[in-house]
């Protein structure tokens, strides 16, 4: 083609591109379906996260087909939108969804920033939203536990108020000084305040030293001498995974020997492996159905699903046997989000965001992969309960990672 | 005061990487008064490389090697297609945009090749618990290695410069590169062989602060180019003991500031330190003021 | 190719066409999805957001690594005025505009004083602290977890004195405040404002030599950038509802970079098409995403050496520099009569007792000499005995060790360079520092920068007071080039030119600037025979005006027949002072340059 051509065609896709996006987004009456959405990281540096999101959706509605769906109709996943955890896009993305009125549930975005930026803005659209992934708890509950939760948000994420619970119930028992590490984004300040807040109320007389840092700090001795200087007992840190390696390593290098108690992010592949032969012994809260020996009827039928589909892939990890713990949360609970939701439809006999909500808030004791038993009530819109998750500690034989419940 | 000498200690230990961050920036500062934005993405792939090597199956030592290999080819390509089209331009925006650029390419195509995701970076020397206990204290060997690595290289580049042949011709080549050229000097040879040097200095900080960390992910380096960078100013651009001062005292400030005052105040105060020299003391704490020429 | 060019240009600028492409946008919003409406709303945010950095690093040459870090002032002071503090967003957005353009004002002194990539590294900086603190100061920022409640029309919250503003309506807005946005800044770009924001770009020292104030007019450049910025953020901030630090990272500072090297540095035509296609690109296709940032990787690693002219430069015509407005009343001559006395009169230029020192070295010992109105004083001597040392004190560039200069009586001694300028001392350089990109016409336009008495506000809005006063200049530059013979040139652009012309047009420069003193760098250097002669009868017009004039050369022909008096420097002493006939004869003089004769005739 000649440079002329070129210049033309670059005008022309230019030209195009402007028509086609003034044209209405979708023109023609769609089949009868049952239409999900969602916009999530599913390429970027996040993806683990998005992608797990698709998986979990898909197989679900897979499922659901095969069982002929939903009130007679095939059930689809109508928007599948790519935000790589930017707020920005997820707000475009969110709005582009939005518009195609029938889409009849929607999953909220992965990671707690894109989340947080689309909240207000499904909340005012009032269409039924599971939250899978997201872990502040202003998304549920935006004026605090206490107050009533947003009407149309419903969450199965491991949120920082429960797990901030677990582990407080955990160490106020055995520690009384307490050194708090959190990485500086939203997840670790908020999962410190939760924390250090859980502690005190278990136990008055418990010191809590608390210390910021950045992810991508390659040395942590500062935060580590104050925790020492406060006589810390026990080293507790909010952390996401490769942060947690370059402490527990920094401890070791200062020669600092206390128990480690990390949050969901410990018994993730960037800290077992990061931190090598030093992980023995450091402990973490996480989802309990995915680590026990016998997991329940609902979770092993997940997983034989998901093997059947995508096999042992990184989700998976490398145990044939057992799936990462963290499967649960990336790749689970949307499964679970898309259960519940159709379900919600199927006892209400209806797609009205209205009847689907009340038929969701009467949920009593659904089994699902990721947490045993679900209910949700009109004040209770999160799964979670301090009981779904466990303690783990790690151990290493070998090459090989052994993770054991020690606390239920 | 064991406080206060483990925070000096990590301080120093920190502020030698800093400082061999800065080196890598210095050199080709000498030669072409640019410096490569992207070098922090030099850091990234060679330990990302090196952890991808080894996985192969390679003994550690030539994983190492290999991989500055590819690094130092990299080198060449960033002078002969982002920096030497840029200088023919009289305007710095040129070489800027497109060592960052270069950098930022670098970033994605490492997270394809090797995932986004922080992989385990295996201890090529020494573990982090392996110490030498001195004057009562305890010293991890880890950041002895690094102070002591860097402490060597900033001696040999400087006998380099000072006492060889090559190292006065890269000087004569830093003042006035014409005047190099008119006089035979094999000007393009020294000019890549900086940013060969660059590089070369930038991989091997990436393989010891890796090792520190114990894992690396693409999104590594970039926080440590600035501090590298501020390292190289406050001792002055382009001098090797001003890099090693300055990197020092950058580490031991931000590490006694993080322990005593605040944590979540060392970074911010690394980047006011940095806009605050730039303001007023471009040419370094060590430096004299210069004569702006016309 | 160029036809091409030329119509897309043609369409570009006509007000008609654009007029009714805007209409057609804002009519056609009601029968838009509101997806398309909301994307075609953070299209107009990028727009207003690229032309922030494209006055900052395209127009004035300053690079900005950390933009980001006005957007979000602007995004922020207005989400936390109107959430917070209830102000309504017609107040709010303003406000915040404003904040951010404190923020660009403060970030200029440091800012300033940093050239290249000191700069790149500082606005990093500037970026990076930014996000640090808004992370870090939850009470105010809401830290991490964000601001949201910003009254936003996708949430149906905002209203503006009681009605709701639903999102078309929002659209619509912000559609009219782009559009004046961009007549606005159309109209810098043309006017005194934005030459002399090229004008520092390119060379600071030749800006200053003109009078114009390299600080001052960086900071007024970092002042509207910030501005505009400030003004994108703020309607992000409302168009959103929510605001957390995320959104304001390095990445986003990237993203504009790019999007502004894309459209090309300087056009704003540019920044338009490039805004929409990053905008809509990511989101309409979907598919780019996964090589997102390659795509953008190598887009910096290799336009400015492909492309560096973007888009723009690919699809239009380079932009001018001087208002449509200004040229009809030209053309038409209805420029104003009244203007300042085209010439003013020379004055004594007393140098007395002038050294020099760079730190050993005495470049300038005790130099004493006065030039006189009328008069033409030849400055000579060997390389490096000083004579371009003397120039660069005596107008501001460096300031003297010892000494004074003294001009009509007052003591300049030590001002800043453009503060000379304004004294009526101009000067030329060795090496022609023009705006490359500028025209003939544009460049000596540059000259009557510090005559101009009109508002930036005026030419911002091309009032006719601006037009008028710019056509007055416009008509003088017109016989001031046909004095120097320059008027077949006048529209072709410095860089297309050969070197003779450059020079030529550097000396009509400073004339146009009605000095009264002239500093000439040797001028002659490069001319050709013909070239010299032209030079020479230029000069000699100069004296008749009664300038003040001092001229280094080395060709003595040339200066036989035009100096009335030679000052001979030698290692930065005065060695001679008399006519040219007496140096030849003086023994000093011709020991001093015994060595350098035949370097001088060679």
């Amino acid at each position: 083609m000649t440079r002329h051509g070129i210049r033309l065609l670059k005008f022309g896709v230019l030209a195009g591109t402007a028509l086609a996006a003034m044209m209405p987004a979708h023109p023609t009456a769609a089949q009868e379906t049952v239409k999900l959405g969602f916009t999530a990281a599913l390429t970027g540096p996040f993806n683990e996260f998005g992608e797990g999101i698709r998986r979990g959706v898909e197989i679900a509605i897979e499922e659901w087909n095969k069982k002929g769906g939903v009130n007679g109709k095939k059930v689809e996943l109508a928007e599948a939108l790519d935000d790589q955890l930017v707020p920005d896009r997820a707000v475009q993305n969110m709005r582009r969804i939005l518009d195609n009125e029938q889409i009849a549930a929607l999953i909220a975005p992965s990671g707690s920033g894109p989340t947080l930026a689309v909240i207000d803005m499904l909340e005012a659209d009032g269409r039924p939203v599971c939250n899978t992934q997201a872990q502040t708890p202003t998304i549920v509950y935006p004026k605090g536990p206490e107050s009533p939760p947003r009407q149309n948000i419903f969450s199965l994420s491991i949120d920082n108020t429960v797990e901030a619970e677990k582990l407080a119930g955990v160490l106020a028992s055995q520690y009384k000084k307490v050194g708090l590490l959190h990485e500086s984004t939203g997840y670790g300040v908020t999962g410190a305040e939760l924390i250090g807040k859980a502690i005190k109320a278990a136990n008055q007389e418990a010191t809590i030293t608390s210390e910021a840092y950045n992810q991508r700090a390659q040395d942590m001795t500062a935060q580590l001498t104050r925790a020492q200087r406060a006589g810390a007992e026990v080293l507790m840190v909010v952390g996401l995974g490769a942060d947690l390696a370059v402490i527990r390593k920094n401890m070791a290098r200062l020669n600092i020997n206390i128990p480690l108690y990390a949050t969901a992010g410990g018994i993730t592949p960037p800290y077992m492996e990061g931190a090598g032969n030093l992980v023995k012994g450091t402990r973490a809260a996480s989802t309990k159905s995915f680590g026990l020996d016998e997991p329940p009827a609902a979770t092993k039928t997940f997983l034989e699903l998901y093997k059947a589909k995508h096999g042992f892939d990184r989700w998976w990890g490398n145990d044939p046997e057992r799936p990462q713990i963290s499967m649960a949360t990336t790749v689970g609970t949307a499964y679970d989000c898309v259960n519940l939701l159709l379900n919600a439809m199927v006892k209400a006999n209806s797609t009205k965001p209205k009847d689907i909500i009340k038929a969701l808030e009467e949920t009593k004791d659904f089994p699902a992969a990721s947490i045993r038993a679900i209910s949700f009530s009109p004040e209770k819109h999160r799964a979670l309960t301090v009981d779904d998750l466990a303690v783990y500690e790690i151990d290493k034989q070998g090459d090989k990672v052994k993770l054991t419940i020690v606390q239920e | 005061m064991t406080t206060f000498l483990s925070l000096v200690l990590a301080g120093v230990s920190v502020g030698a990487v800093y400082a061999l961050v800065a080196l890598g920036l210095n050199v080709t500062f000498w030669t072409t008064k640019t410096l490569n934005f992207g070098h922090g993405s030099l850091m990234m792939f060679c330990a990302m490389l090196m952890v991808y090597f080894a996985s192969q199956g390679l003994v550690l030592a030539l994983a190492a090697v290999l991989s500055l290999l590819v690094i130092a080819a990299f080198g060449i390509f960033i002078e002969r297609f982002t920096v030497r089209p840029a200088l023919k331009t009289n305007n710095s925006m040129g070489w800027v945009v497109s060592t960052l650029g270069f950098g930022i390419v670098l970033q994605g195509v490492a997270a394809k090749l090797f995932g986004s995701q922080a992989v385990a970076f295996p201890s090529i020397l020494f573990d982090s618990e392996d110490f030498v206990t001195i004057f009562g204290l305890h010293v991890s060997l880890q950041y002895l290695v690094v102070l002591g690595l860097s402490v060597f290289l900033v001696v040999v580049l400087e006998a380099f410069l000072r006492l060889t042949r090559w190292g006065q011709a890269v000087r004569a080549v830093s003042h006035d590169p014409e005047l190099g050229r008119v006089n035979g000097m094999p000007v393009n040879a020294i000019i890549v062989g900086s940013f060969v040097l660059s590089a070369l200095l930038g991989g091997a900080a990436g393989l010891l602060v890796s090792q520190i960390g114990g894992t690396v992910d693409p999104a590594f380096g970039f926080n440590l180019v600035l501090f590298g960078f501020v390292a190289a100013v406050v001792g002055g651009m382009g001098s090797s003991v001003g890099a090693l001062v300055g990197g020092i005292a950058l580490g031991v400030l931000s590490k006694l500031i993080g322990g005593y005052v605040a944590s979540a105040a060392e970074q911010p105060v690394a980047f006011a330190i940095l806009m605050l020299m730039l303001a007023l003391r471009p040419n370094g704490l060590l430096a004299q003021a210069e004569a702006t020429k016309a | 190719m160029t036809a091409i060019r030329t119509t897309l240009t043609a369409i570009v600028n006509n007000p008609y066409l654009v007029g009714a492409f805007v209409v057609a946008l804002a009519a056609g919003a009601g029968w838009m999805s509101s997806g398309t409406i909301h994307v075609l709303s953070f299209v107009l945010i990028s727009i207003i957001f690229a032309l922030s950095i494209n006055l900052l690093t395209g127009l004035a040459g300053q690079i900005s690594l950390g933009h980001a870090g006005l957007f979000g002032m602007g995004a922020y002071v207005t989400g936390i005025l109107a959430k917070t503090y209830g102000l309504p967003i017609l107040l709010a957005i303003p406000f915040g505009a404003l904040a951010a353009a404190l923020v660009g004002y403060l970030l200029s002194f440091p800012a300033g004083r940093v050239r290249d990539v000191y700069l790149a590294m500082m606005t990093l900086g500037f970026g990076m602290i930014f996000f640090e603190i808004v992370r870090e100061w939850n009470s105010v920022t809401g830290g991490m977890m964000g601001l949201s409640g910003v009254p936003s029309p996708t949430l149906r919250t905002l209203k503006i004195l009681g009605y709701r503003i639903d999102e078309v309506w929002f659209f619509r807005g912000i559609l009219l405040v782009t559009v004046l946005t961009l007549w606005i800044m159309r109209n810098v770009t043309q006017s005194r404002i934005g030459r002399a924001f090229f004008a520092i770009h390119h060379s600071e020292i030749a800006a200053g030599s003109l009078g114009i104030s390299r600080a001052g007019t960086k900071q007024f450049a970092y002042v509207l950038s910030g501005l505009l910025a400030g003004l994108s953020g703020g309607i992000y901030a409302h168009l959103v509802g929510y605001l957390g630090p995320d959104s304001f990272t390095l990445n986003r500072s990237i993203e504009v970079l790019v999007i502004a090297i894309v459209g090309g540095l300087g056009s704003i035509a540019g920044q338009v098409l490039s805004a929409t296609l990053f905008t809509f690109l990511p989101e309409t296709l979907q598919v780019f995403s996964e090589y997102q940032f390659i795509v953008y990787g190598i887009i910096l690693t290799f336009s400015l050496i492909v492309l560096p002219q973007g888009i723009a430069g690919l699809l239009l015509l380079p932009p001018r520099f001087i208002q449509a407005g200004s040229l009809a009343r030209l053309r038409a001559g209805t420029g104003s009569k009244t203007m300042t006395a085209s010439s003013q009169m020379g004055g004594l230029l007393e140098v007395d007792g002038l050294t020099k020192r760079f730190g050993g070295l005495t470049a300038l010992n005790n130099v004493t000499l006065n030039l006189k109105p009328g008069h033409i004083t030849a400055l000579v001597g060997p390389n490096g005995s000083g004579k371009s040392t003397l120039v660069n004190v005596i107008s501001g560039i460096y300031p003297p060790t010892e000494g004074k200069v003294l001009f009509k009586g007052n003591d300049i001694t030590g001002l800043p360079d453009h503060k000379i300028a304004r004294t009526g001392i101009v000067r030329t350089f060795q090496d022609p520092r023009l705006v490359p990109n500028f025209t003939v016409r544009e460049n000596l336009l540059l000259g009557a920068h510090r005559l101009m008495t009109h508002s930036g506000f005026a030419s911002a809005l091309a009032l006719p007071l601006a037009t008028r006063e710019e056509a007055a200049y416009l008509a003088r530059i017109d016989r001031i080039m046909e004095l120097t013979e320059l008027t077949p040139t006048a529209d072709q652009t410095v860089d297309s030119l050969p070197y003779g012309y450059r020079r030529l047009a550097e000396v009509a420069r400073a004339l146009v600037a009605s000095p009264s003193a002239i500093l000439l760098d040797e001028p002659a250097a490069g001319l050709s025979e013909i070239e010299m002669e032209h030079l020479s009868r230029i000069i000699r017009r100069m004296k008749e005006m009664g300038l003040t004039i001092m001229l280094i050369d080395h060709h003595m022909d040339f200066l036989a027949e035009l100096v009335d008096d030679v000052v001979v420097l030698d290692s930065g002493k005065v060695i001679y002072r008399g006519t040219i006939d007496g140096m030849r004869a003086d023994r000093t003089v011709i020991n001093a340059y015994l060595g350098e004769e035949e370097a001088v005739h060679a």
